[in-house]
């Protein structure tokens, strides 16, 4: 039943894109309005066909249908029913179907928003790209991944359950969702560059059209990651959240081009410029979510993320291909028209300073792109092996994340067009004090080295930069001073602020041992006074839950555990963290000694600042929404920059949203 | 001297930024030099084995990983602490023992320096880049509005003034700007 459902569901999609492909390219390519309108039909179909294809997975997962391949493969009886709800996103196949609905509801959330231009080109052609890529997800779960094989299950079958990893925390239910509906979220303004270059109406109207479709997928992205890496903080239990492991690396790097895109086109809104440079940022911002998948889902890196292995490869490779072949050649194609008439009249201008961070966004997804991929290249070119790891990224990345901490102090304060030394002594005074302060008060509390102290000191300017921005606006516009595009741009810059401090000060100061300690034993480390208690054991329905029951310093106990699932004999560790906000100490339990003492081996990591990157986090999608929110509307006509040959304002004109 | 602190004289407009400097160069000195405890032997270990690969697991340091190899190796390299090896000599043991992929920092000889160089030259490339552009535009006569524009401007004005009744606006492009 639920077999038949789910196969009905994928086919009807699929059916429902190839059609809505023909016929919304046919109609475009002979001027009928009428057919390129039927899209909206289509689009309602393909997420019809998603929709039943994710009901009736999760039908079988919940009633443990295991006649579905899927089911009996990833699903049990055992699994508590967050986890096995969550299991539809825990394997590979169940993972294209969340893909394909959330592709079906962008594609009917983007026939909604422009149901007044149905058959405006432009609109046409976007829609015609999203339901190719419609196509080629449902096609997937037709082919190489196909969710709905069947299984005859003998009697008293019961499946393994997803991997433990994924079942030892709830944070599986909702990061790989956020995650999902940021990389399919950069289909939309990718589809409309790309209707931009066939129709040839490369203007500003398809950005505008688009920009807030790019700043709500860049936003769920946003979340994604950060929750991802608090899922792997919570539950790996080695004491860190950022490991530069080849997963962590595929979700990063279609948000650097997407972050180096919010910002580059803003100066082509203003100015027009930078046509070309922001097609290929969004096209190769998707196509870095491709390659993402491709880099996750194929197998061919090693990572303690990728929970599956499988020849979708092939499809994903060849889809990557065919996505930058076509966009470089339709760029080519539109040279003429991309060219455009306007200049940059100053390096020390808002929109130089975009161009700055463009460079090194570009340079800092480069590092990434060239660290996860070395490997590979050695291996096909030398047969010759070479691991490409932290050390490396934590070195390479280093000096472009401060130098992006000291533009974001000087960007923000910058003057369109151009600006004078006289303007940023004014303009950058207290920001600079507040970054000393910073410093000064990193110093006293002990922080010691030359990279982490600047640091802290370029986090301070940069967050008295965009405080400045905010203060201001809000003395001018009042509660309105934080909504809009600038606004909320600079609470984001906020929480990317508290981030990269939190990064900073983990990354210098982990400080990490193992102790075997028996019963009553008590142990000082970094601090923290640790006293082992004893241990309690637990049986759960799906697993055996041993615990060590320890105090630190006299708080608890806190209980680190080792899991033993029925099915299988993996073991798997649960650390246990205490946070403050000064720092944290996580534990994790190595190993406990079959003896009649007691004894047990744990590990302990002390980092500080830990719960700010989870707080910065929230600051940053905060102000995502201020930034999705409104601003004040700013008539069309108005000027928005003064003419080069007038002296700069003495307060900001560059503020308006 | 009166004059170098009249209002208005470079000292007094850039001084704060003097001081600016000035502490900024005195608090980085301090947190650079500055005493600070020696990482101890159990902190070596961490950064070491946070640099060596496990070589049965997939993609995780020494550090990270619980297999039983990775708590040998760890093990292994407190021992090697413990004899006073240095950071290299212990790395350099593990890379003879089981191949340079051991070590998560790639070597800077051979192919694998590419690694390390490729990143510098995109960067250098990006920068030139950015002083070509720049030095094209400013060579660029600045383009000036000629009468003719500015008529075609101000009819496009009165024709605006004379619709505002009408949607402007057909596409909604710039409903929300």
């Amino acid at each position: 039943m639920n077999l038949a459902l789910g196969r009905a569901g994928v086919t009807l999609g699929l059916a429902a894109a190839v059609l809505g492909v023909i016929t919304v390219g046919y109609g475009l390519v002979r001027k009928r309005p009428d057919l390129v309108r039927l899209s909206r039909w289509y689009a309602a179909l393909v997420f019809f066909g998603g929709f039943i294809a994710a009901f009736a997975m999760e039908r079988a997962l919940i009633t443990r249908d295991f006649t579905v391949k899927y089911v009996a493969d990833n699903g049990s009886t055992k699994t508590p029913a967050l986890y096995n709800f969550a299991t539809m996103w825990g394997a590979l196949q169940g993972s294209i179907i969340l893909w394909a609905l959330i592709l079906g509801g962008y594609l009917v959330a983007v026939v909604l928003k422009f149901r007044k231009r149905l058959a405006d080109p432009l609109v046409g052609w976007a829609l015609f790209t999203m339901l190719i890529v419609c196509a080629f997800f449902f096609g997937l779960m037709v082919g190489p991944a196909n969710p709905f094989k069947g299984f005859s299950p003998p009697v008293g079958f019961d499946g393994p359950g997803p991997n433990p990893l994924l079942q030892n925390n709830p944070l599986m239910a909702i990061h790989p969702p956020m995650l999902y509906l940021g990389y399919v979220g950069f289909t939309v303004p990718f589809a409309f560059a790309i209707a931009a270059l066939i129709t040839g109406r490369v203007g500003e109207g398809w950005l505008l059209a688009t920009r807030r479709w790019t700043l709500i997928a860049w936003g769920f992205l946003t979340v994604g990651i950060i929750l991802g890496s608090w899922w792997s903080y919570e539950v790996l239990g080695w004491g860190g959240y950022w490991a530069w492991d080849p997963v962590e690396n595929a979700s990063f790097l279609p948000w650097l081009t997407g972050t180096a895109y919010l910002h580059s086109v803003l100066v082509q809104e203003r100015r027009g410029m930078l046509r070309v440079w922001n097609i290929s940022l969004l096209c190769a911002t998707f196509a870095l979510t491709i390659l993402g998948t491709w880099i996750t889902r194929s197998g061919v890196l090693e990572s303690v993320h990728a929970f599956t292995t499988s020849s979708i490869g092939i499809a994903l490779i060849g889809f990557f291909a065919l996505i930058v072949f076509s966009t470089v050649g339709l760029i080519g194609w539109r040279g003429d028209r991309l060219r455009s008439p306007g200049r940059i009249d100053s390096p020390l201008s808002r929109e130089g300073a975009f161009l700055a961070n463009n460079v090194l966004f570009a340079a800092f997804a480069f590092v990434i792109l060239l660290g996860t991929l070395f490997p590979l290249a050695v291996e096909a070119l030398n047969n010759d092996r070479v691991s490409v790891g932290v050390p490396y990224f934590n070195r390479m990345t280093m000096p472009i994340g401060l130098t992006l901490l000291f533009l974001m102090a000087i960007a923000p304060v910058l003057p369109w067009r151009k600006a004078s030394a006289e303007l940023l002594r004014h303009r950058l005074i207290w920001p600079a004090w507040i970054g000393i302060g910073s410093m000064i008060f990193a110093v006293i509390v002990g922080a010691r080295g030359f990279i982490p102290v600047l640091a802290f000191g370029l986090g301070g300017f940069a967050a008295g930069s965009a405080g400045r921005q905010i203060a201001l606006a809000t003395r001018r516009q009042g509660w309105r001073g934080f909504v809009g595009r600038a606004n909320g741009g600079m609470v984001v810059h906020l929480g990317v602020i508290i981030i990269a401090m939190a990064f900073a000060a983990s990354t210098s100061y982990v400080r990490q041992a193992e102790f075997t300690l028996t019963p009553g034993q008590s142990a000082k480390f970094a601090g923290h006074t640790l006293v082992y208690e004893g241990q309690n054991v637990k049986q759960e329905s799906a697993k055996i839950v041993d615990q060590v029951l320890i105090r630190i310093d006299g708080t608890g106990p806190w209980a680190p555990s080792l899991n033993k699932f029925a099915n299988g004999n993996q073991t798997i560790g649960t650390p246990s963290v205490r946070s403050t906000f000064t720092d944290d100490v996580a534990l994790s339990v190595i190993d406990i000694k079959d003896g009649d003492n007691g004894s047990v081996t744990i590990r302990v990591t002390v980092q500080p600042l830990i719960i700010w990157l989870w707080i910065g986090g929230g600051v940053m999608a905060f102000g995502t929404l201020l930034a999705v929110f409104p601003g004040r509307r700013r008539n069309p006509l108005d000027a928005v920059s003064a003419p080069v040959s007038v002296e700069p304002p003495k307060e900001p004109t560059g503020v308006t949203p | 001297m009166s004059s170098l602190l009249a209002k208005g004289s470079p000292l007094r407009r850039w001084g704060p930024w003097i001081a600016v400097f000035v502490v900024t160069v005195a608090v980085l000195s301090i947190a650079t030099f500055g005493a600070r405890s020696a990482p101890t032997a159990q902190d070596r270990v961490t950064t070491i084995s946070r640099s060596v690969k496990c070589p049965v697991c997939s993609g995780e340091s020494v550090a990270e990983s619980n297999a039983p190899a990775s708590q040998e190796i760890r093990r292994q390299i407190a021992e090697q602490v413990q004899q006073g090896q240095t950071d290299e000599e212990i790395r350099s043991f593990y890379a003879a023992k089981y191949g340079q992929a051991i070590l998560l920092t790639p070597s800077a000889s051979g192919v694998n320096a590419l690694v390390w160089i490729l990143p510098i030259v995109a960067f250098a490339i990006g920068i030139a880049a950015l002083v070509i552009v720049f030095r094209r535009w400013s060579s660029m006569p600045a383009e000036r509005a000629t009468d003719e524009d500015r008529k075609l401007v101000d009819s496009a004005l009165r024709a605006e003034a004379d619709d505002s009744d009408l949607d402007d606006d057909p596409h909604g492009e710039g409903a929300s700007r």
